[in-house]
């Protein structure tokens, strides 16, 4: 947690370490170094921020406790108390004697300057507004209601928050798939917002990774067209449909190099393996903090354990439900054999107790836990694409692992109105 | 100050699983410097102990409560009698075990949660008849089975189960036979107590705001010999005068070698007045419950950070303040600042936890702060500069604490 300042370098780079690993795949060992922040190995995935905080842990747990490679923030979750359009991140100081620090996204969400930051309109996922986009805003929902978002205002905050990633805005309908009149409509929406607005980027250090629609590809023809005009401005990719990424790559070998980020919020570790293959090379998570809160400690591994010899395995579960009974006073770490921060310190029947008493800081502890199962996960992945071993592992994982987390029988910490939509009939999570 | 520190490194007192060694006394004050050593540890007194109610400080890993400085928090034996349920304290190994503190756990009798929680709680001799919050079953918490409990829990510090009645009541008789109740349910505490080589049970003072009622109790339990005391019963709704006069009476009346327990005490100017009557540890649920509300405490005061005003304040909660939070990043903090604070306020938890952080840390601090002044023997300069800070003018200090630090000779308006 050093200083809060970064030159103005463009400072991203992607090396492909050992592509196309097996024959007919996209699969591929990456790294992507940002200068004065940590480097990423890829694959590998970003945690997902709630109003700039991943959810339940404060930035010294985060440094000290969490194996996340970076954070991921919406600028929605930034605006101020009183509504404002555009919602305005940095005001202008008011304390002179603490004039306001070099802009940075670290400054608004206190994490270790060494974790890269991606900053996107909407939160992941994004609660549907009422009201639809515009042909020059996007609706967003702040913590004080639903607002418009226009290219410019956005423009101007990645200018004052310097993320080290950030996605273009796009215009993204509440359902899909669209009509493909819609389709056609989102894609010169974005390809306009891009092009007037967005390219190049306003700050050198801020690399752009351009959003690819969720729509089939002839619809978005022009729109891919404009991205493959400015080949310098746009560092990456940012998939919320990543299936369309093998005819993509098809259709346009110079996009082969850029690094492939997955926004479609795949919800299990077997999503990740499929999109995997289709040649993701980096994920933002919002599942981690939603099985969390679910009071479930996950106990997968990368590559799977071996069953026994000659035993027929059952297949086992994603993860544990710690607010069953059956953990009341079991002294067991979260999951068998994890050195995580909460299974070096405590046990099951802590967090069994602090899930069934309600008390915040069991979703603390199984944050932190998760973060660590999901890290391991990844750096299993790397490890068995440098081995060659991959394929194999990816198939015994399929096999040995239930398909579906368990549910979770604990209530959920409480939901704030900026968290989920509250819709006539329907009672907001937890006692809120 | 010589004749302080060298009488004070004589002067200790043990029994089977404490040990009170008086460091140095002020001066002018009654305020006074100890160590306490218990069976997890050694405590510098005087000092402010959070209350970690259900095995957990409010979201904060007990290695970041650790962190604070913090060597004794409390439990609630009421609420770890729910849950987890006494099976599973026994099962885990205790309290400590539970939460994974490797310090001292002070809990309470559960008797004061009976009456405050609980509707329907009804004192007869035998203990607080309730209806259970589960399934309105009636039961009985008894002197025996408050001590089971806390037995079952761990803890390094018992109490007693008292009959605490509100300190306002206008009912003499029926304060008079709380407090008599209280040191009979004491002896039954103490002759179903299981562990004294390894827990200490303290007694708890009772008799309302009558001095004399008071005095009769602390008589009674002194004669009891109970490892520590506390006083209870207070900060209930009297007025501070009041309760500074029984706490000037009790401290009077106690051995010097037995640490002294305000019982529910919180309030900085509170803890710094109680120093100087000569009361020794404090306990209070108002600096961890504010911080939640988006209150950070400071030697200025209480900020609420949800203000409007703090949303670009890129300041440290507290110009100075050595917590994890404030410190800067280049010092190993977290560099945490108001507009953090007020951005997240009441809506994600880790704003909640980082003020709870600073919170608990400038209670403990400003104990520490205070028992380095005593050991100076410059205790009232520290009791100026506390009210100096927090009050610019000195016609706002509150007059209840000039009356109360005029009785040990400091006077704050004239000097």
């Amino acid at each position: 947690m050093s200083n809060d300042t970064q030159d103005d370098t463009p400072t991203m780079k992607f090396e492909v370490l050992k592509a196309a690993i097996t024959d007919g795949s996209a699969l591929r060992l990456g790294r992507l170094a940002f200068s004065g922040r940590r480097t990423i190995d890829t694959p590998n995935y970003f945690a997902v921020t709630s109003r700039g905080a991943i959810p339940h842990i404060t930035p010294d747990n985060v440094n000290n406790h969490l194996h996340t490679s970076g954070v991921y923030m919406a600028l929605e979750d930034c605006n101020r108390r009183t509504p404002a359009t555009p919602p305005s991140i940095l005001p202008p100081p008011r304390h002179l004697h603490h004039p306001v620090p070099p802009p940075s996204p670290h400054l608004f969400h206190r994490h270790p300057p060494s974790l890269p930051t991606i900053l996107a309109a909407r939160r992941l996922p994004a609660v549907a507004a009422p009201k639809g986009n515009t042909n020059t805003s996007i609706s967003i929902f702040t913590s004080t209601g639903f607002q418009t978002l226009t290219p410019a205002a956005y423009t101007s905050a990645l200018a004052t928050l310097r993320p080290d990633i950030a996605i273009p805005l796009s215009d993204l309908p509440p359902t899909l798939p669209p009509s493909a009149k819609r389709a056609l409509r989102m894609s010169e929406r974005t390809d306009t917002w891009l092009s007037d607005f967005h390219l190049p980027s306003p700050v050198p250090s801020t690399s752009l990774f351009a959003p690819i629609l969720p729509v089939p590809l002839p619809l978005q023809r022009e729109y891919l067209h404009t991205l493959l005009l400015h080949p310098t401005h746009i560092s990456g990719l940012a998939l919320y449909s990543p299936s369309l990424l093998p005819s993509l790559l098809a259709l346009h070998p110079t996009l082969a190099p850029l690094p492939r980020l997955d926004l479609s919020a795949p919800s299990t570790p077997h999503a990740i393996l499929r999109l995997l293959s289709l040649g993701v090379d980096a994920f933002v998570l919002p599942f981690i903090n939603a099985v969390s809160d679910a009071g479930v400690a996950m106990t997968f591994s990368f590559p799977p354990p071996s069953p026994p010899t000659g035993t027929q395995q059952q297949q086992q579960p994603l993860g544990i439900d710690l607010h069953a009974p059956s953990h009341r006073t079991s002294l067991a770490p979260l999951a068998e054999g994890c050195t995580c921060y909460a299974c070096a310190s405590h046990h099951r029947a802590y967090a069994h107790h602090l899930l069934s008493a309600r008390e915040m800081l069991g979703w603390t502890l199984l944050q932190i836990h998760n973060h660590a199962v999901v890290a391991r996960f990844f750096a299993g992945v790397r490890e068995a694409l440098g081995h060659g071993t991959f394929a194999e592992g990816a198939r015994r994982f399929e096999e040995g692992y239930e398909a579906e987390f368990p549910a979770g029988t604990g209530e959920r910490p409480r939901a704030r109105g900026y968290q989920t939509k509250s819709e006539g009939g329907r009672r907001r999570r937890g006692r809120g | 100050m010589w004749a302080a520190k060298r009488m004070a490194s004589t002067m200790s007192a043990s029994s089977a699983a404490l040990t009170f060694e008086l460091v140095a006394k002020c001066s002018t004050t009654r305020a006074r410097a100890s160590i306490m050593t218990l069976p997890h540890g050694p405590v510098n007194l005087p000092m402010f102990m959070p209350v970690a109610t259900q095995a957990s400080l409010k979201g904060l890993t007990p290695e970041q409560l650790e962190s604070t400085g913090c060597r004794l928090c409390l439990n609630n034996t009421y609420h770890l009698g729910l849950k987890p349920g006494q099976d599973v304290l026994d099962a885990v190994g205790g309290a400590h075990k539970l939460q994974g503190w490797n310090h001292n756990l002070l809990t309470d009798s559960g008797g004061f949660q009976m009456v405050s929680l609980l509707t329907l709680a009804t004192i007869t001799e035998e203990g607080v008849r309730f209806l259970s919050p589960h399934d309105g079953t009636p039961m009985l918490l008894t002197p025996e089975h408050s001590i089971s409990l806390q037995n079952s829990i761990g803890s390094d510090i018992m109490m007693q189960l008292d009959d605490v009645l509100v300190t306002t009541s206008p009912d003499k008789v029926r304060m008079r036979e709380a407090m008599e109740r209280s040191v009979r349910w004491l002896d039954r505490c103490i002759a179903a107590h299981k562990h004294p080589d390894r827990q200490n049970l303290f007694c708890i003072i009772q008799g309302g705001l009558d001095l004399d009622m008071r005095r009769k109790c602390c008589e009674a339990m002194v004669a009891r010999d109970t490892p520590g005391i506390a006083i209870g019963g207070l900060s209930g709704g009297e007025a501070k005068d009041d309760f500074c006069k029984v706490v000037g009476a009790c401290t009077q009346l106690l051995p010097e070698l037995k640490p002294r327990y305000v019982m529910g005490i919180g309030y900085p100017e509170d803890l710094v007045v109680s120093v100087a009557l000569g009361a020794d540890m404090f306990d209070c649920v108002w600096p961890t419950r504010t911080a939640r509300f988006g209150n950070a405490v400071t030697k200025h005061g209480v900020l609420n950070l949800k203000r409007e005003m703090f949303a670009a304040d890129y300041g440290p909660i507290e110009d100075g303040c050595g917590c994890l939070c404030c410190r800067p990043a280049a010092e190993g903090g977290m560099g945490i600042t108001r507009a953090f604070v007020h951005h997240n306020a009441a809506k994600e938890t880790a704003a909640a936890h980082v003020l709870t952080l600073h919170n608990v840390w400038y209670q403990l601090q400003l104990m520490r702060d205070a028992r380095e002044a005593i050991i100076a023997d410059e205790f009232p300069a520290f009791v100026r500069a506390f009210f100096g800070n927090l009050y610019p003018e000195r016609q706002d200090y509150p007059s209840w604490a000039v009356d109360a630090l005029r009785t040990v000779g400091i006077d704050l308006i004239e000097d």
